[in-house]
């Protein structure tokens, strides 16, 4: 049994005529942190979304733990069943860029619904459960408040903190510090860089190339819906092997070196 | 000068109460058909299978350009002759009213629903929520807060449209207040008082949705 916990084999995902995924693979094992960069544009938030199961795929197959979890739709052959699939999405959990809390329940209410209500967890047992997560996103005063009383920066601990109740095996970030203002982007960074440390496996799509450097075993460049290159940091950063991936952080580079 | 007579009118309190008392109930049955059937109809155009989305389509439709009054007038002379069962005068107002409403409120719940961004079903799903817990416990209670005001409207609609039933007979209060004009030949004044009492069962309601949009209102993040 090897440790492969998610295999992605000649994913193409389409929009009418429009291709976003173009023939992607790609294997996480468990315990790494992938970080996925790469232009607006190139499909980095769509492959979180088909991992997900938001988006069906064209081509392809999704396996989870071993398991189909979605098969193209214009393959031959059965799609995975409406059971099995639920159960694989409970080994997923993910994180949006515009945090996406529920705005009419408290804090608490917001990470105690799914185990409630989907692993059938009972109310102090939740509670406790989400007492623990708020202290180590550092939000343990905040379990009563309504999301709209936090700063983005906490709204999106909670939201860490309310995909973590499920107990996944994987979290996709997508953009996670993308909406918020620079200041608030540290301690989010913070919580995901400790969340690694803990060898929870994470897929990470992010413009934020200090994270990329320092928390990623594998950099993952994409363009134009395709995975141009896979390697370390170091040779993402110092001494990438494709043209492309060196343009890219030329231009980023350039860019940020002109803000500051 | 005046020879308003009301004294005369407000003789026959016993039979005007039964009317406020059958309006009320004629709402209330009307009301929740409706609520119910409503919500059904609007999670049915939201689906994309066309077994569920048509068939809501052409009720709303149907029933929302289409007068009331003839609704209730055939359900009440039509129906015994097509199935022959008979619901009787209330029956018939209750479940026609009922009919009626159930397409306005649908129309009100597609908005509210549409109002809810699609992000939040986004967050359920891959929390691995089912599709009633997801409308339960995130998606209604948001819009709830949308469609409160305009459910309230039409409800007070509704309330009022029961004076329908009067043309099949039904002892509502503007059948009993037509019966007792037609006694004392005094219509202005029974009228008056009829509408005071309508007063005295829509303005609860509209104190009652104002009650609930005040509990309802929630944080937006």
């Amino acid at each position: 049994m090897d440790d492969s916990l998610i295999v992605i084999d000649n994913l193409v995902k389409r929009y009418g005529d429009h291709t976003i995924l173009d023939n992607i693979n790609l294997e996480v094992k468990t315990g790494q942190a992938l970080v996925v960069i790469g232009p607006s544009g190139s499909g980095k938030s769509t492959l979180l979304r088909c991992i997900a199961a938001l988006e069906p795929i064209q081509r392809g197959s999704i396996r989870i733990d071993g398991k189909l979890a979605a098969k193209g739709v214009e393959n031959a052959g059965a799609q995975p069943d409406a059971a099995s699939l639920r159960d694989l999405r409970q080994r997923i959990g993910m994180v949006f860029q515009q945090f996406n809390l529920f705005p009419h329940l408290t804090v608490l209410e917001n990470i105690t619904l799914a185990p409630r209500r989907v692993r059938g967890m009972k109310r102090d047992e939740a509670d406790a459960l989400a007492t623990e997560l708020l202290r180590t996103v550092g939000l343990e005063e905040k379990r009563d408040v309504h999301p709209e009383r936090l700063s983005g920066g906490q709204q999106q601990r909670a939201a860490i903190a309310r995909a973590l109740a499920m107990r996944p095996k994987i979290m996709l970030f997508d953009e996670v510090t993308s909406a918020l203002d620079p200041e608030l982007v540290g301690e989010v960074l913070r919580t995901m860089r400790q969340l690694a440390e803990q060898g929870m496996t994470m897929l990470v799509v992010t413009h934020e190339m200090g994270f990329a450097r320092d928390v990623a075993d594998d950099v993952i460049f994409m363009d134009q819906g395709k995975i141009v290159e896979r390697a370390s940091p170091d040779v993402i950063f110092e001494n990438p092997t494709e043209a492309r991936t060196r343009a890219f952080l030329e231009r980023l580079l350039d860019r940020e070196g002109r803000r500051n | 000068m005046n020879d308003f007579q009301f004294g005369r009118i407000l003789a026959y309190w016993p039979d005007l109460l039964r009317g406020v008392g059958v309006t009320f109930q004629l709402g209330l049955i009307s009301a929740s058909l409706g609520l119910v059937l409503g919500l059904a109809l609007a999670l049915m155009k939201f689906s994309r299978h066309p077994l569920a989305y048509w068939p809501a389509y052409v009720y709303v439709e149907f029933f929302r350009t289409t007068p009331p009054l003839v609704q209730i007038v055939w359900l009440y002379y039509g129906l015994p002759l097509i199935t022959g069962y008979d619901l009787g005068a209330f029956g018939s107002a209750a479940v026609a009213l009922g009919l009626n409403i159930a397409a306005f409120y649908s129309e009100i719940f597609r908005a509210g629903l549409v109002g809810v961004h699609r992000t939040q079903w986004q967050a359920s799903r891959v929390l691995g929520l089912g599709l009633i817990d997801t409308l339960r416990f995130v998606i209604l209670p948001q819009a709830i807060r949308n469609v409160l005001p305009p459910m309230g409207t039409t409800t007070i609609y509704l309330i009022k449209d029961t004076a329908l039933a009067s043309a099949i007979g039904t002892p509502e209060l503007l059948r009993i207040g037509q019966l007792i004009s037609v006694e004392t030949f005094r219509p202005v004044e029974t009228l008056t008082i009829v509408a005071l009492l309508y007063f005295t069962v829509t303005y609860p309601v509209a104190l009652f949705v104002e009650w609930l949009e005040r509990r309802f209102k929630v944080a937006r993040a």
